[in-house]
């Protein structure tokens, strides 16, 4: 390299010409192709950005409704971006932290995770939305995901449940006419299933929050429907995870396993496998939370064969609860320049219409409902139990975010056989009580 | 726009000053140095001090825990179990990869004719991305008997699964990765071993394992030390690959230190624990790699 320098024939004022040359050439393209990032609209009024950071399930929704809001009010443009759960989770905390965060951001809805409205809304981090009017109109059962204190700090559009996707097609095939309506009966579906040779119940148990649904299906029958107050209990320090319903729900759990209704090895099985199992009929269902429909149907090649019913966690059909958890919000951040602007983009998505078109995309049911909501016909026979069976996902009113990896963490040594049902119940205690 | 006759007075025979050899030019490296201790060392020794508190990551809300955080630590399960994973993976990757690596270096050192490809393709898995090795992997080590390397070698394994071969799975990721790595270093060392030697050796009667014995693997000793030494401190702190692979599961089976202390910060939102839990790994990774270093140094000999 050296010797290639030293040997070449260019006199020193040679190569400062040439250098010049260069650097005049650069800067002339430098000017061309700079990109005109002063845009102002119309009128000569400047425009006001709003930044949203969003989860990548947020993407359809928020799309939709910042090109209409941008239509409806000119002026204002909401630019959203979106990452996967544990990229936003971090970068945004970062963010949070250092005191620049996006005027809009993604927001879960309760207390059991580190961005979820409980903990950023402690922070004072948060702005109050309890003016708006969207605001009075929050089911009563809703109200602990979105408030605290009293004052709303998280929108979102609405509910979704979690149950058993199915496909109808591998059903009629085995001979089942009917979705089962008790545990019974959902065992010997199962079996049925099995027998005709199919897996039964996909579980895609290395993706650590697809372990959490089987016990969360089950828990709103096994704990819930006894004493629908074990939430405040738990938090007054007079029920612990030990020793209540959760014991059972475990054993259903495992109960499972042993019957051979899983496939083979869900520790090691993805839930993108999960998917594709259901979609392609190779296994007849998997217990999911109904945001993720989309993804099944897209893996299928007939979307219209799959579809939900209620996961029976009883042995009396009267007595079968299901979970029904707020789905991933947003809220506006209550430092930033732009809040004024940021809460009136929220008050917007409160409107019923907007509401609407958000639960829409995501097969979800709509927080508030009119006469042009529509429901996804998949979750329609949830409907009978969402005014008094239904409770929120677990971990929306548990206390800290450690609860929820423990019981990820739990399952998986449970399937795995390495722990027993009351060290995995003490395990999840112990984390209840940091 | 000095006058051309400025540089002409100058009398030619006037040499500039001889800067001597033995003091290097400090002021050269001043511009570096700044922006090393304002984006590395400042933010490092500033973020020190929250090890020492219960700050959450976000608000303003915090206040001294004193040595609350290192005592948490060592009656935390989760983190004190992790430091065993940390330590066993770290040894079978430094074990594996560098007798890998060293057996790729003498293969291609070898007069092949396809031993540039060879180099290439060895090498070629460093420049991929960990986290995208990772998620290639995941296909390969799907449990299904009749896919991935199940299908290949006729095993029914549980790779990612199973807690007690998870562990090893990701050692084998890791070590299919960086052998390239560790080849290039060991390649770099044959080839400074002078071929005088092994002719020496030779007319001496030496066999093959005889003079890798006594001529190259003495001689070898540079690219040991720093094999050994890089591959344990790529051991002591790995995340991307158990991070994207297993997220420290099934259960805890595959938690390293660097996945709790990513967990505390931003999953569980205690920002003080996680900085001592760093603080902690980095004085164990900096003493590790001292007390290697010197030992290593110790054994190597030059010609």
């Amino acid at each position: 390299m050296t010797g290639l320098l030293h040997d070449a024939r260019v006199s020193r004022g040679q190569f400062f010409r040439l250098m010049g040359g260069l650097a005049l050439a650069s800067a002339a393209t430098a000017c061309s192709t700079r990109p005109e990032t002063t845009a102002t609209t119309g009128g000569g009024g400047t425009t006001t950005e709003l930044k949203f950071v969003g989860v990548s399930d947020q993407k359809a929704p928020m799309d939709k409704l910042a090109a209409a809001y941008a239509q409806a009010t000119p002026g204002v443009r909401v630019t959203p971006s979106y990452a996967p759960t544990d990229q936003v989770q971090t970068s945004l905390r970062t963010q949070l932290g250092a005191g620049n965060a996006p005027d809009l951001h993604v927001v879960y809805p309760g207390s059991g995770s580190a961005m979820s409205m409980t903990q950023i809304a402690q922070a004072g981090l948060l702005a109050d939305l309890s003016a708006q009017a969207w605001t009075q109109t929050i089911p009563a059962g809703f109200k602990p995901a979105f408030q605290l204190d009293g004052k709303t700090y998280l929108y979102s559009a609405g509910s979704s449940v979690i149950g058993a996707v199915y496909n109808k097609k591998v059903f009629q095939q085995a001979g089942i006419d009917a979705p089962p309506t008790t545990w019974t009966e959902f065992l010997a579906v199962c079996d049925k299933l099995k027998k005709a040779g199919v897996v039964p119940i996909a579980l895609g148990a290395q993706t650590p929050w697809v372990t959490q649904l089987i016990t969360y299906a089950l828990v709103p029958s096994t704990v819930y429907a006894k004493d629908p107050t074990f939430d405040d209990k738990q938090q007054a320090g007079q029920a612990t995870f030990a020793g209540s319903g959760w014991q059972q729900a475990f054993e259903m759990y495992l109960e499972l396993q042993k019957r051979g209704f899983f496939n083979d090895k869900p520790n090691g099985t993805t839930f993108e496998q999960q998917t594709s199992m259901v979609a392609t009929g190779k296994a007849a269902m998997a217990v999911q939370v109904s945001a993720v429909l989309p993804d099944f149907r897209k893996a299928a090649s007939s979307p219209d064969d799959l579809s939900m019913f209620p996961l029976p966690g009883a042995d009396d059909a009267d007595s079968v609860w299901i979970p029904a958890g707020v789905v991933v919000g947003l809220g506006a951040s209550a430092k930033g320049k732009n809040a004024e602007a940021a809460k009136a983009f929220i008050d917007f998505l409160g409107k019923q219409e907007n509401i609407n078109a958000w639960a829409k995309e995501i097969a979800a049911i709509p927080l508030t409902q009119d006469a042009s909501s529509t429901i996804d016909p998949a979750v329609e026979s949830f409907l009978p139990f969402t005014k008094d069976r239904a409770v929120p996902f677990m971990d929306q009113r548990w206390p800290n975010a450690e609860v929820q990896p423990v019981h990820f963490a739990v399952v998986q040594k449970l399937l795995a056989g390495d722990s027993t049902i009351d060290e995995a119940l003490k395990k999840m205690d112990e984390a209840y009580r940091k | 726009m000095t006058p051309l006759t400025a540089r002409r007075a100058r009398p030619a025979s006037a040499a500039r000053p001889r800067r001597s050899a033995t003091t290097p030019p400090w002021l050269f490296a001043a511009p570096a140095l700044a922006v090393y201790a304002l984006v590395v060392l400042y933010p490092a020794i500033s973020g020190v001090v929250y090890a020492f508190t219960d700050w959450s990551g976000i608000g303003e809300d915090w206040s001294f825990v004193g040595l609350a955080n290192f005592r948490t630590l060592l009656g935390d399960e989760q983190a004190m179990g992790s430091i065993g994973n940390t330590l066993l993976l770290t040894l079978a990757v430094v074990a594996v990869q560098n007798g890998v690596g060293l057996l790729l270096a003498l293969g291609v050192h070898a007069r092949l004719k396809s031993r540039a490809l060879l180099r290439v393709v060895f090498f070629a898995p460093v420049v991929v991305s960990p986290v995208m090795v990772a998620f290639l992997w995941k296909y390969i080590y799907n449990p299904d008997p009749e896919a991935g390397l199940n299908g290949l070698l006729g095993l029914h394994v549980d790779w990612l699964g199973d807690p007690s071969v998870a562990l090893w799975s990701i050692a084998g990721m890791v070590v299919w990765q960086y052998a390239g790595y560790s080849m290039v270093i060991f390649l770099a060392g044959l080839e400074g071993v002078p071929k005088e030697l092994h002719e020496a050796a030779m007319i001496d009667g030496a066999g093959t394992f005889q003079r890798f014995r006594y001529v190259t693997w003495p001689l070898l000793a540079p690219a040991v030390t720093i094999n050994l030494m890089l591959s344990t401190i790529g051991g002591l702190k790995l995340f991307d690959q158990v991070f994207a692979a297993t997220n420290g599961g099934p259960g805890y089976a595959t938690e390293t230190l660097s996945t709790v202390l990513y967990k505390q910060a931003f999953v569980f939102g205690k920002f003080g624990y996680s900085t001592a839990v760093a603080l902690v790994l980095a004085l164990f990774v900096a003493a590790v790699s001292l007390i290697q270093v010197s030992y290593l140094r110790g054994r190597e000999v030059s010609v």
